[in-house]
């Protein structure tokens, strides 16, 4: 008897320390596993890419190809801004263009839209090329951010500014795996709860663009809505002011935990994801020039997807000749998650907010679109990571359960609910409780 | 061999061509072992990957074998190449039928 009530007491204090590591770094002390819902708010669209949400529920959503729309509480569907060869758009930008991995992509509300109405939209755009795109060596501005003001009857959007017109852009085929032109464009605007307007972006596949001091590839910038750069910011003696950090290679998704701190979502290499808390003028450590850390030449100068870029290489292998990380350099930014070998294609975070979420309240979800090859498991899902307080580890990732679909984007809505967008065409309301 | 013997074989081998025509069911199937990863839910196509619904049979038995024998098409040559190298002659021919006759939804 004396050793049963031992045992329970035993059990019950196991139950107590079982609870209270599921506690997130927010002081949620709740265990309860929410109960899901998923419905398809839209359906039907074309590489839908990212959303943002006014208070009431009005959801801006792009897609890749075709221009930006809004959907209004009542279901109603407005498309506001096309690109070259679209129709059906209120408006449209000719030199807006997609091809491969780039197009219309990220969108973010203003946090005052209800006193300015602005929203910002990032595209491949062919306006500021000059003749810089004659080759894959040349800087080539063709990535750029634009702002918009949008009609107090959700039809239409006007004041088209250019905010930002020098994020470089791929102009040709090279020869690397998943060579195409267009290549690693990140182009994920969020506004942070500084009130700055965050950019991520990537690294173009060329070799110079992530360490680089004055180009914008491979880069977090951090600006005001006008794009100039936020007076915080701390990048090396030399480096452009709008840079938060750099080292990145191609950065789709990034989030603000209610801490403050500041993550990113990184797609990486084949050997190879990451999720990083930044700090502010680090260095993400990726750094594919030829003829750097102890590698030689590189096809196309970019060291990106080697050694042995077109064969199966052991992941250990490749992660020690091009590391995603570089400890080589003293400003390094090291991950709080790496993918263990395996590069699963991470797109986009959110932090989960409110009671509704239960045991995921605080943790931050992440878009996995991974399309297995070359041994590489599938990723078709959400995972929920529950990051270390000092974001550089994580005490847990699971499975969020939910259709296996790949996940592009996703947002927290205005109503507590996930909003995930795919690239089958669908945007999906997720809810707990 | 005589020519009486070559024609009877090349009329048996016209047939069993006919006999190994895709099979609609078996490719779709066989699609969504994988395939549906890149190219999408009923060859829709998404982000980068092309669409294949509706495409001639020709056109995607041919793609499929040439990549099957590491010929290159464009920038995800080295994704299809290493997807196509398992296929045999009949899942091509099954994809083939079914991407030929999927609806895009």
């Amino acid at each position: 008897m004396k050793k049963s009530l031992l045992s329970a007491l035993f059990f019950l204090g196991f139950s107590v320390l079982a609870t209270s590591s599921f506690a997130g770094h927010h002081g949620n002390k709740s265990a309860v596993v929410p109960e899901m819902k998923q419905e398809a708010v839209l359906t039907g669209l074309e590489s839908p890419w990212d959303t943002d949400f006014l208070a009431n529920g009005t959801m801006f959503f792009t897609e890749k190809c075709k221009g930006f729309s809004v959907r209004l509480p009542s279901g109603k569907v407005h498309a506001l801004y096309g690109m070259t060869g679209s129709s059906g758009f209120a408006d449209a930008g000719e030199d807006l263009w997609c091809t491969n991995q780039a197009g219309m992509l990220g969108i973010a509300v203003d946090p005052n839209f209800e006193k300015n109405r602005r929203i910002y939209v990032a595209s491949a755009s062919t306006k500021y090329h000059g003749a810089g795109c004659k080759t894959n060596f040349e800087r080539c501005d063709g990535n750029i951010v634009m702002r918009f003001e949008v009609s107090k009857d959700f039809k239409s959007v006007s004041k088209r500014t250019d905010i930002v017109q020098d994020i470089q852009f791929k102009p040709f085929e090279s020869n690397h795996p998943f060579g195409g032109n267009g290549a690693h464009n990140g182009n994920r605007p969020t506004f942070g709860p500084d009130g700055a307007l965050w950019i991520t972006t990537g690294d173009r596949h060329r070799g110079v663009c992530p360490q680089s001091p004055d180009l914008m590839c491979g880069k977090v910038l951090r600006i005001d809505t006008d794009g100039n750069a936020h007076p915080g910011n701390k990048p090396p003696k030399g480096y452009d002011k709008r840079i938060y950090t750099y080292g990145h290679r191609n950065v789709q998704g990034i989030a603000f935990r209610s801490d403050g701190h500041v993550f990113t979502a990184e797609h990486g290499p084949w050997h190879n994801d990451e999720l990083t808390m930044l700090v502010n003028g680090g260095n993400g450590g990726w750094d594919p020039r030829q003829n750097m850390g102890g590698r030689g030449e590189c096809p196309d100068e970019y060291c990106g997807y080697m050694p042995n870029q077109k064969k199966g290489v052991i992941p250990a292998v490749r992660a020690a000749f091009m590391p995603m990380s570089d400890t080589r350099f003293a400003d390094l930014m090291p991950p709080a998650w790496q993918n263990n070998g395996y590069s699963q294609g991470t797109s986009s975070i959110v932090f989960l907010e409110g009671k509704q979420w239960g045991m995921y309240e605080g943790r931050a979800v992440v878009g996995i679109m991974g399309i297995a090859f070359g041994g590489t498991p599938a990723g078709m899902r959400l995972d929920v990571y529950d990051i270390a307080k000092d974001g550089q580890s994580i005490k847990s990732v699971i499975h969020l359960p939910v259709e296996a679909k790949r996940y592009r984007g996703v947002t927290l809505g205005p109503d507590g609910a996930l909003y995930a967008n795919t690239d089958e065409g669908e945007i999906y309301k997720i809810t707990a409780k | 061999m005589s020519r009486f013997a070559l024609c009877i074989l090349a009329f048996f081998s016209v047939n069993v061509s006919l006999a190994v025509a895709g099979d609609v069911e078996a490719g779709k199937a066989r699609y969504a072992q994988n395939c549906y990863i890149c190219h999408g839910p009923s060859g829709k196509g998404m982000a980068s990957y092309p669409k294949l619904a509706g495409k001639e049979i020709s056109y995607l038995v041919d793609r499929l074998e040439r990549y099957r024998a590491e010929e290159r098409f464009g920038p995800n040559s080295d994704l299809m190449i290493m997807n196509a190298m398992p296929l045999s002659d009949e899942e091509i021919a099954n994809l083939a039928a079914y991407l030929n006759s999927a609806k895009v939804k």
